[in-house]
């Protein structure tokens, strides 16, 4: 195997061509997958066990199941019942880009809601006993005490989810579309070179 | 120190390994998963067209075979990196792929045609059977990645999109699911995967079998690393021989009614 330069250097302005796929990609998902991870985690702290007990299993299925699954699961299966594609969600399901943005947006939300979570959890009790000697509602001390803090708190680990996501969108190119991996996979069998 | 004289000692040993066992053991890649070409059975056996001509390949020639699983879009570089020896992957002889790595003389046909959902006539060829490439406009057309399909494609109908996959099962799938218009594949295999089957009872071939020497070459070969002369020929040799004692036409008739190479490849 020789190491070609010249070919990299060649490669990589084709390789920009998906590169506003990757994007659309990462910034769609992680924008749904951020509303989400909300949803589920009000559903979780709703202290009800209706509202709970769901959001949890979802967390749990998404959390422990591989993306690469859960991609082909929702390209490649749910397609194959009839139901879906009679559905009003079949034109979105229909293209790869919707397909591949359901499956990114499912998965970063179980995460993010998690490391959301963690940072409400992590705000001293002392600022909410003081929220409440100060006569603050429930609502008002969650607006007002609970999300800033959380919100700092849930920072660092939130930027590490978001680069596994923005790695996570490669995996599009598994279901046709072509972002940069789906360019670098159109290059490399034309030369015949990198493994 | 020490590591690095155990590790100079085992590179050594093992390329020494490898010149004796490439003597009596050839590693064949495939992609284990393009039946009835190349697939496992319910037992985990590999079996298959392309299984078959290997081994009678490596009887005639006296061989040992070591089959290894490989997926189609690396299948050269793997070749090229000597993960295995010989590719018996149904692989057209194509002049692209001859730049890089050689071949044997042709063991089967090599040849592609559209399916699309039947009942709907989309004028796509003249009388002739060339393609008309005004019909194609539009239509998105599905095509598995670095196939000669592809070279076709571009070549011929650029006003189609084109959507690639990474193997002919999900291909299968999504003309099935409505995603693509057409699929263009080889005819055998999926006369015999999708057609036949509960999924292709609404499709249907839709062109007539397209074989341009240009594109698709004059047929699959065993693909080889460049340089190997000798073996080359030893290749080409064992299948002629397969094609004059009948063996090719016993294989293809184990899966199709019809025979799947060229009669005059043979020596006579």
């Amino acid at each position: 195997m020789n190491f070609d330069l010249t070919l990299i250097w060649d490669s990589v302005p084709r390789m920009l061509a998906g590169i506003g796929i990757t994007f659309q990609l990462m910034a769609l998902s992680a924008f749904l997958g951020m509303i989400l991870a909300v949803i589920l985690l009000l559903m979780r702290l709703s202290g009800k066990w209706y509202w709970s007990w769901p959001a949890q299993v979802f967390i749990y299925v998404f959390r422990g199941t591989p993306i690469l699954v859960q991609i082909f699961i929702i390209y490649y299966g749910l397609p194959q019942l009839d139901f879906v594609r009679e559905s009003i969600l079949w034109p979105i399901l229909r293209e790869p880009f919707g397909c591949a943005i359901v499956a990114l947006s499912l998965n970063t939300g179980a995460y993010v809601s998690e490391i959301l979570r963690g940072g409400v959890l992590g705000v001293d009790r002392g600022f909410l006993e003081a929220a409440s000697a100060l006569g603050l509602k429930a609502h008002q001390k969650f607006i007002y005490i609970t999300t800033p803090i959380a919100a700092r708190l849930a920072l660092p680990a939130y930027s590490n989810d978001f680069i596994s996501l923005m790695k996570a969108t490669s995996l599009a190119s598994t279901i046709t579309l072509m972002d940069m991996t789906g360019w670098r996979r159109l290059l490399r069998p034309t030369r015949y070179l990198f493994h | 120190m020490r590591i690095l004289k155990s590790l100079v000692i085992g590179a050594v040993a093992l390329s020494a390994a490898s010149a004796v066992s490439a003597q009596d053991t050839l590693r064949v890649g495939m992609e284990c998963t393009y039946a009835p070409f190349n697939y496992r059975t319910a037992d985990g056996e590999l079996a298959g067209y392309d299984v078959d001509v290997a081994n009678g390949v490596a009887e005639i020639m006296g061989v040992e075979l070591e089959f290894v699983c490989q997926q189609w879009d690396g299948m050269i570089p793997a070749l090229l990196a000597n993960k295995f020896d010989l590719i018996v992957a149904s692989m057209s002889i194509t002049d692209a792929r001859l730049e890089k790595i050689d071949f044997s003389g042709p063991y089967r046909d090599s040849v592609g045609r559209l399916i699309a959902a039947n009942g709907r006539d989309l004028g796509l060829f003249d009388e002739a059977g060339d393609p008309i490439a005004a019909s194609f406009d539009g239509l998105r057309v599905g095509l598995e990645r670095a196939s000669t399909y592809e070279n076709w494609f571009n070549a011929k109908l650029p006003g189609a999109e084109i959507v690639l996959y990474d193997g002919s099962e999900p291909l299968y799938l999504d003309l099935a699911n409505g995603r693509v218009d057409m699929i263009m594949t080889n005819p055998m295999k999926a006369q015999e995967r999708f057609l036949d089957g509960d999924a292709g009872a609404d499709f249907e071939f839709v062109s007539p079998a397209i074989s341009e020497v240009e594109f698709f070459g004059v047929g699959v070969g065993i693909g080889l690393r460049q340089g190997q002369e000798e073996l080359r020929d030893e290749l080409s040799a064992a299948i002629r021989e397969l094609v004059d004692n009948g063996s090719l036409t016993e294989y293809a008739l184990k899966i199709f009614p019809f025979p799947i190479h060229n009669p005059e490849w043979g020596n006579n």
